[in-house]
């Protein structure tokens, strides 16, 4: 799976590596050629937006993946509510122009596929499917980790943020 | 946490979690109010037609590169109302630092304390203690005559003796130092377990 370190106070840091992001990107805009989706977005589970495809001039995907995430948060304190053991898989929102399909990828990432009610979604879940299993594959790929990531916040980071932050809130 | 190497950002989640109407999303307002708009982007509220928090307001904002890192801070705040106890866990997936907006009126006291009580139970599921994980308290409403002393929260609510600060949200007051103080508990946290 994906690089993640836990650290002592159980919270976790995931580390996606250089090749595991051209994978996804690629896989996203294989996905969006072959179902002429309009958007197609991949996010963390805790709400962050990592690639998107398509055209996302005019939509705002980093709210759109913070409230896809808590889309599949929410839906899963459902499956519990009503006896489901599992984690609701996808979730599907049709509308009169557009309808979203998003499917989780493994536990802690999922994909959001924005496309035309003139589009089937027969054809959109054949591909997503596919789409899936391959980044699966990609996240479990660690071959491209890099050596000496643990610097990425030294105290020279921090103390640079610090004044980024008095500077911005002036 | 999320590190995307390959555009070299850094994603930090930072929820402000308190008790109803105390002021969590006046927070998130204030902070939008005065960023510049390159560092922010839209605010999102997912409120009742009463202007009451149902689910959540989410806001991402930036401070421009840092040794070629770009740090991206995604704030959350929950619903304070009893009822909405499953979305407040929701919100804290992947929760890397908590603002604890307490109510500084006496008659809140009971409720802050449930709602502190609230986030350790929450926490604890996802198995973090309020004692280790990086989170500050904002006694906010200081402005309002007969406001509880500072010593008494303190002692009420600050148990681990975390930053805290005084606001008065609307104001501005103690908004930034509190998002400030947060950020950097969550980055010496990181720090020191490298």
């Amino acid at each position: 799976m994906v690089q993640t370190r836990k650290l002592k106070d159980g919270s976790r840091q995931i580390i996606l590596n250089g090749k595991q992001y051209d994978v996804i990107t690629k896989v996203l805009s294989e996905l969006a050629t072959k179902t002429k989706a309009s958007a197609i977005l991949f996010a963390d589970m805790s709400g962050q937006l990592i690639s998107q495809r398509g055209n996302t001039d005019n939509m705002n995907t980093t709210v759109l993946s913070a409230l896809a995430a808590s889309d599949f948060a929410a839906t899963s304190e459902m499956a519990k509510l009503v006896g489901e053991e599992a984690k609701f898989k996808l979730l599907f929102h049709e509308g009169e122009k557009r309808n979203v399909y998003l499917s989780n990828v493994g536990d802690n990432f999922f994909l959001v596929v924005v496309f035309d009610v003139s589009v089937t979604l027969g054809l959109i879940r054949i591909y997503t499917k596919k789409a899936i299993e391959d980044l699966v594959t990609v996240l479990e790929d660690t071959s491209g980790d890099q050596a000496g990531d643990d610097n990425i916040i030294d105290s020279d980071f921090s103390t640079l943020l610090g004044d980024a932050l008095d500077d911005t809130f002036k | 946490m999320f590190i995307n190497w390959a555009l070299q950002e850094i994603n930090l989640k930072i929820v402000y979690y308190g008790p109803g109407m105390s002021g969590k999303t006046t927070n998130l307002e204030y902070i939008h109010s005065k960023l510049d708009p390159s560092l922010k982007g839209d605010l999102v509220s997912l409120k009742t037609k009463e202007d009451r928090t149902i689910f959540f307001d989410f806001m991402q904002i930036e401070v421009g590169r840092i040794k070629g890192k770009k740090p991206k801070f995604n704030l959350y705040t929950v619903p304070g109302q009893v009822y909405y106890a499953s979305s407040r866990k929701v919100i804290l997936n992947g929760v890397d630092g908590i603002v604890f907006v307490a109510d500084s009126q006496p008659h809140r006291m009971e409720a802050n304390i449930e709602t502190l009580l609230d986030l350790e139970n929450n926490l604890k599921q996802d198995n973090h203690t309020l004692e280790s994980f990086p989170w500050v308290v904002q006694y906010n409403k200081r402005d309002l005559p007969g406001a509880e002393s500072v010593e008494a929260l303190q002692k009420r609510l600050n148990f681990f003796n975390v930053p805290y600060f005084e606001g008065v949200a609307v104001r501005g007051d103690g908004v930034f130092n509190t998002l400030k103080a947060v950020i950097n508990s969550v980055v010496q946290n990181v720090q020191n377990q490298l």
